[in-house]
Parts: C-alpha cells; structure tokens; sequence
C-alpha cells in the first residue's frame, strides 16, 4: 500500500479555526497514514499518523481536530478511531517545520466513512420564551429553578467602537484590512502602533497563548462560553469563565462603593461593583493590571482601564452585552461596543485547563 | 526540608510573576543597564519610566543621587526614544541627551540601544525592561 502526502498551495483560502498565528490558512495538507495515538484532551483532541512521503520517508504528524466535547455532542467518541486505522485527513498545516495539520476532515479510509468534519455551526437556538425572573421580578441572569445552562456564541463577538460600521475581522479578531485599525477604537498613536503590530504579527504574542486569564471583555469572547451564579444572599454575582483555566470572577451586588484606583490590587478581572438598572445589571470595573490582552484582536490597555458593562436579558436565550471602555492612557475618548450571547439550555459549561491544549 | 521546598516553589511562582509579560505603554517600567564612553568602561544604570496618557516621565537612577528625566519622546514610525535629563555637577547642571531603538516590543524583556551624549563627551547604551 502506498501512502502519499500531498500538500497544495490555495492562495485566498479561508479558515475558520481560531488559530491563525499557529496554522497557515493559506495553505491546505492532504495527509493519509495509520493512527499511532490519539490525545483525547480538552480543549483540543489530536490524533497521530505515519505518513509516508514520495520517497519513502515516514514521519509522524500530529493532527488536531477539535474540542473533546463538541465533538463527543457530534457523536465521536475515544473508539470512534482505533491505534493502526488508516485514515485522510484533510486540513491546515502549521506553519513552520512542524507536522502538525488542523483538521477539516477527517475519513477512515476502509470504511469511506467521515469521522469528522470542521463546523462554524453555532449552537441550535432554544424555543424562545420570556427571560426567567427571581420571585421579586428581577431578571435572572442564569437558568430558572431545576434548570440549566450558560452563555455561549451566537454571532460575531468582536469588539470595536460601535460607532464603526462594516469593520470585517475574523473570530480571533484580525481585521480583513489594516486600514480599518483607526475605526476599530480612537487609539492614542502608540496604542494604534502597537495594534497593528500585533495584527500583522497574526496575535502571535497573544498571552491567552501562554494560558493567561482573559480579563475584561475577552471573557465573554472564549468559546467555552460563561455562566452566572447569582448569589443574592451574599451580594454578589459569580461568573465561572468557561475559556479560561477554571476561572472565576466576582461581581458585588451589595451596594459597596468602587475602591479608589490607586489603592486597588491589580488583577487579571479587576475590582467589579454592579447594580440593577430595572432589567440591566451595569457593572463598573477597575483596577486591571497590564498582562493580558482585554479583548481579542489585540486592543492595548493600561493599569488606567474603566469598563462599564451592562448585561440585559431580552429573551430567555439572548444576553445582549455592551461595555464602555474607558482608558485616557490608551484611547483618546470613551468608546463602546458589545455583541450578543446565546443560551446553551440543560447544560453547564465544560472542564477546560488551557494548559492541556499544548500539543501532547 | 518541606519549607525549604515551599521556599523554593515560592521562588519560582515570584520568577513566573516577574516574567509576565506587560501589555500597556512600551516604555512603562523600570529598566536597567549599562552606559559608557565604550566597551571597557561601563556604568551601570537603572532608569524607571511612566506614561500618564500624554507623557512619559522618568527617573535616572531613583534614589538620592537620582536624575529626573526633563524630556521622554518615543517616535512610534520607528521605535526610536529620545531623552535628555540634567544631571548635577560641580560647576552645575549638565544636559545628557541619548537616543535609542527600542527593539523586542512584544517582551516583557523589550530593549532600547543606542548612544547618548554629554557635552563632548559620548558614547552607547543599553537597556533592558526588568
């Protein structure tokens, strides 16, 4: 039997993985070859095949194909393939020297039978039904008694100044044109320089590659989605951050006054205080220190950033979420932007340790 | 031997913390290095720099024998920084001008080379973001 590779140059195509700065999306792999391990770890599966090239070489490839759990709701499972089945995976490859490739199909070559298939599917919208209440009548932010569910997409969930019309970027946050830099945000001149470094750069030097927390806006950006635990008694709003590595960030809804700036620790998801306004929760947040990008795309910030955001709840399925970004130091005004969450019913968000997402 | 232990971990959570990254202004931070007429005779210098949303100011060598920064001006089309500073001597002030490349900036670890000059006297610098 003889097994090929075939790599083939596509200028222009597109790729719909949130990983430009590791793959090259310019570029398309045809890989064939037996599976000698698969990794079956969250947030990203891979699977590993010999492939042999044209002069007989063999070299192992590693193949990554998606999250664990997506794919376990879309039917595969740890048997779906098997140590010594061959394979054809067509995909991405990495850029550089690594043979690494992401997945866009993946199909057991005795069977012809396609194990898996990339998606930019969101998730099936639930029946509509009025947002759900506490007793009192104030909007419930999570699920109803004896139900379940989070926050996840739902659309677009890019941050720019909603002032700016038809600003195309992609899922990570790269703009299709550079010349769009200027109506994304009123940046100050080094704020826009250091954007555009980081634009044309693919986001390289993102810290969420190296696990950091995604404060800010960035939290509801992750595409593990967010849930609210609302604990009344105590005055606060929990939200568990599905993206990042098991994190958490408080919200007091207990009437406290906002710390003084200066006198505030800085931290990855800063000193947050919210009150209701009818059927918005606003919550002003402080005190971020400069070690994570806030949003993705690579909009820069400083120990200087005051985020307004208001959560409201239109419906049982849409959260609709709009911050005020407020940096002296980085924008020459306040700006504001938002996007909207679907609710993913009779499910909670998922374990995910970013470490884990490293190629095994 | 446990505490030893937990000194050590202690340690390398304090390294891990100093080696994040620092996202904001370029220049926000402290810096150290060297500066000299040449390769044999080096100084060391500490430079710390802070950035209000309208300037950068700095301070040479914070303590009792610092220089203020009197100028910081970072041209962002080239990465080039450009201070001057008035330090103190017997017969009074006197103007250090240097200009320099600031390179790496997406490191934590983001350097600025370049030369500077005092009177007649010149020479190079290098520093580095701690």
């Amino acid at each position: 039997m003889r097994w090929t590779l075939a790599l083939v140059i596509l200028l222009g195509a597109a790729v719909s993985a949130q990983r430009s700065s590791v793959y090259d999306s310019e570029r398309q792999v045809r890989l064939e070859g037996a599976v000698t391990r698969v990794e079956w770890v969250n947030p990203r599966a891979f699977l590993f095949i010999d492939v042999r090239d044209a002069s007989g070489v063999v070299a192992n490839w590693a193949v990554e194909f998606g999250n664990p759990i997506e794919l376990e709701r879309n039917k595969w499972t740890r048997q779906s393939v098997r140590i010594g089945d061959l394979v054809t995976v067509e995909g991405v490859p990495a850029r550089g020297p690594a043979r690494q490739a992401l997945a866009r199909s993946i199909v057991h070559k005795a069977t012809g039978k396609r194990l898996f298939e990339s998606s930019t599917a969101r998730p099936a919208v639930a029946r509509t039904a009025p947002a759900p209440r506490w007793p009192d009548g104030q909007l419930r932010l999570g699920p109803s008694p004896g139900q379940k569910g989070y926050w996840a997409g739902g659309g677009a969930r890019n941050l720019f100044d909603s002032t700016a019309k038809d600003i195309r970027m992609n899922d990570e946050g790269l703009l299709q044109n550079l010349a769009d830099a200027d109506r994304v945000a009123p940046m100050q001149a080094w704020a826009k320089a250091i954007y555009l470094h980081r634009q044309r750069t693919l986001l390289k030097d993102d810290p969420i590659g190296a696990c950091m927390p995604p404060g800010g806006p960035r939290q509801f950006q992750m595409p593990n989605g967010v849930q609210f635990i609302e604990q009344r008694e105590l005055g606060r709003v929990l939200v568990l951050i599905g993206g990042g590595n098991r994190n958490w960030r408080v919200i007091y809804t207990d009437g406290r006054a906002q710390g003084q700036a200066a006198e505030v620790v800085l931290t990855y998801y800063g000193s947050s205080v919210g009150r209701w306004e009818k059927d918005t929760l606003i919550v002003d947040s402080i005190g971020y220190n400069e070690r994570f990008w806030f949003t993705n795309g690579g909009l820069p910030h400083t120990e200087a950033l005051h985020l307004t955001e208001r959560f409201s709840r239109p419906d049982l399925n849409t959260l609709r979420y709009d911050v005020t970004v407020d940096d002296p130091r980085t924008y020459t005004r306040p700006w504001t932007g938002g996007w909207t969450l679907q609710w993913v019913a009779g499910e909670d968000i998922e374990e995910y340790f970013c470490e884990e997402g490293k190629t095994p | 031997m446990r505490k030893a232990g937990a000194c050590l971990i202690g340690a390398i959570v304090a390294l891990a913390a100093l080696a994040a990254a620092q996202e904001g202004h370029p220049l926000t931070g402290t810096w150290s290095g060297d500066w000299g007429p040449g390769a044999a005779q080096r100084t060391h210098i500490t430079m710390v720099m802070a950035w209000d949303g309208k300037t950068v100011s700095g301070t040479i060598n914070p303590g009792p024998d610092q220089v203020p920064v009197s100028a910081i001006a970072l041209d962002v089309t080239n990465w080039t920084v450009r201070f001057d500073a008035d330090a103190k001597s017997a017969s009074g002030p006197v103007r250090i001008s240097a200009e320099g490349r600031l390179d790496d900036i997406a490191s934590a670890h983001r350097t600025i080379t370049g030369t500077w000059r005092q009177g007649t006297a010149k020479g190079d610098f290098k520093l580095t973001r701690d």
